[in-house]
């Protein structure tokens, strides 16, 4: 008997081991030096080597993503179930927030510092700008989607408006909410380097990246990299058991 | 067969539960229902039978208060219902479980939407369940449900809502013929026991005379009531029954008007 977490598990941690066994195979085979691409060992080295200034960069990071994705997840919730309830709001708003993700990232970053200086706020904005979308877009769509007859029953038994919502609608939009999520916990990263890039007091995997960079210490550069990747990966995956864990009704009897 | 003599003693007695006169709808410029009149008893079990789109349905969405009527009355004893959900329970065609929520917790989803359901509710509900067969499956999720148990639980659920007439549209359509059949004993033994009114659309001869009444046969285009037939078959109605003489004549009495209906339409 093998539990469907145990297995999912299993392949994840196969396909990371993958990753790293391709990437040191080709740059031993072609002969890569270590200042174009170092091997993962080397990279490992400089991880390990440098604990804990290490994990202090990237808790900074860290703090940056998962603010800015909480505040974007909220927001981009609350605006879909608002603009669900309310037409005129939904209609009024829909193309200002698709206008909002038409505009560059990086040309949102320096107006952002300008009016809230080079503090936390501007990339916790930034992030959130990032992940609201993909969640409002889906839970949107999850509510819209919602079996019409199931509310024609939910008017036959009587039900108000607010418990027809929380008890018919609501659930039905938690698939549609995590696709939005796991989207968004994959971007998040990325907003808080170009954060950290325009608007850095302190130091965080983005401005250790820059640095590094400048010094030609490559290994630093890869060790910054694989651990924004490591955020990433880890929020999905952390999504991914919140959703088992929300949604027993899809696994158990 | 005491059941049967009961039921009908008590038609007898209490006064009209369901009137329906003069119901018209239409549909921008296609009329749908045309000058629907029909009186329902307490305690009796009514058959709405008629080809696909003769407005079985939509007859359905109007009594329920779902559809606004064009013109015409829909009360419920004294009550004018038209256009009011909530005052006659009502089951659609798809069982609409939620998937969310367990066995219990759908059965009691009429008392969560009006207030929310206390333990007094679930507790009676339970009860109530297990005495018909549920059970076992009280605290399972629809997805591990079969078909017939499914609409178990919906039947259940717009039982428990409370209502004294309950509407049934095509509830066991979906079923193979064998659960259908313990489908339609089960239906008989709850409506007998529970004594509710009940109004039940199908579009299977056999399935209306083993249950019904009466069997009210609707014509299409427009959707209107062609005859009413009484079935004067006694109750229980056992398997033997099905292959009587008197079945056999009013099969052929309401085979002859769908018949002649598919005909002239064409």
């Amino acid at each position: 008997m093998r539990h469907p977490i145990v297995e999912q598990t299993f392949f994840w941690v196969a396909a990371m081991l993958l990753i790293l066994v391709v990437w040191q195979a080709a740059v031993v085979a072609f002969q890569i030096p270590a200042f174009v691409i170092p091997r993962p060992a080397a990279v490992m080295e400089m991880l390990f080597g440098n604990g804990s200034m290490i994990l202090k960069l990237m808790w900074q990071t860290l703090k940056e993503t998962l603010g800015g994705y909480v505040i974007g997840a909220a927001v981009g919730f609350l605006l879909a179930v608002g603009m669900s309830q309310i037409p005129l709001l939904g209609r009024l708003l829909y193309p200002a927030l698709v206008t909002s993700q038409a505009v560059p990232i990086v040309g949102i970053a320096a107006p952002l510092v300008i009016i809230f200086g080079f503090g936390m706020t501007p990339k916790l904005i930034i992030v959130a700008w990032i992940v609201f979308f993909p969640v409002v877009v889906n839970v949107m769509d999850g509510l819209a989607q919602v079996d019409p007859d199931q509310v024609n029953l939910a008017r036959v038994l009587g039900g108000t408006r607010l418990r027809t919502f929380l008890i018919v609608k609501l659930p039905a939009c938690i698939g549609p909410l995590f696709s939005g999520l796991k989207i968004g916990a994959t971007y998040a990263v990325t907003g808080a380097v170009i954060g950290e890039w325009t608007a850095s007091s302190r130091m965080g995997l983005g401005t250790f990246l820059l640095s590094a960079n400048a010094q030609m210490n490559t290994s630093g550069v890869y060790a910054a990299m694989l651990l924004m990747t490591l955020i990433g990966v880890g929020s999905f995956v952390l999504l991914l058991v919140i959703e088992y864990l929300a949604t027993p009704w899809r696994h158990r009897s | 067969m005491g059941g049967g003599v009961l039921l009908r003693e008590r038609r007898r007695e209490d006064a009209l539960k369901l009137t329906i006169s003069h119901l018209t709808i239409s549909f921008g410029t296609h009329r749908v229902l045309h000058d629907i009149g029909l009186n329902v008893a307490a305690g009796e079990f009514v058959c709405i039978l008629g080809a696909s789109g003769c407005g079985k349905s939509t007859l359905f969405n109007a009594v329920s208060g779902l559809l606004e009527i064009d013109s015409g009355r829909v009360l419920l004893e004294e009550e004018d219902i038209a256009g009011k959900p909530g005052r006659v329970g009502y089951m659609l065609q798809k069982d609409l479980l939620l998937p969310w929520r367990t066995a219990l917790d759908n059965i009691v989803l009429g008392a969560s939407l009006r207030r929310g359901a206390n333990a007094a509710d679930r507790a009676r509900a339970g009860e109530l369940a297990s005495h018909y067969g549920l059970g076992a499956y009280l605290h399972h999720y629809p997805r591990a449900l079969s078909g017939g148990m499914r609409q178990r639980v919906a039947l259940m659920r717009t039982i428990v809502a409370g209502h004294e007439v309950m509407l049934l549209d095509e509830p066991f359509a979906a079923l193979d013929s064998l659960t259908r059949f313990t489908m339609q004993r089960w239906l008989l033994e709850v409506w007998s026991e529970m004594k509710r009114t009940i109004v039940f659309v199908t579009h299977d001869i056999d399935e209306a005379l083993v249950l019904a009444d009466r069997i009210v046969v609707m014509l299409p285009n427009p959707g209107r009531i062609g005859r009413i037939i009484t079935v004067d078959l006694e109750r229980p109605r056992e398997i033997a029954c099905m292959a009587s003489p008197a079945f056999m004549e009013l099969k052929s009495q309401a085979l002859a008007l769908l018949y002649a209906s598919a005909g002239a339409s064409r």
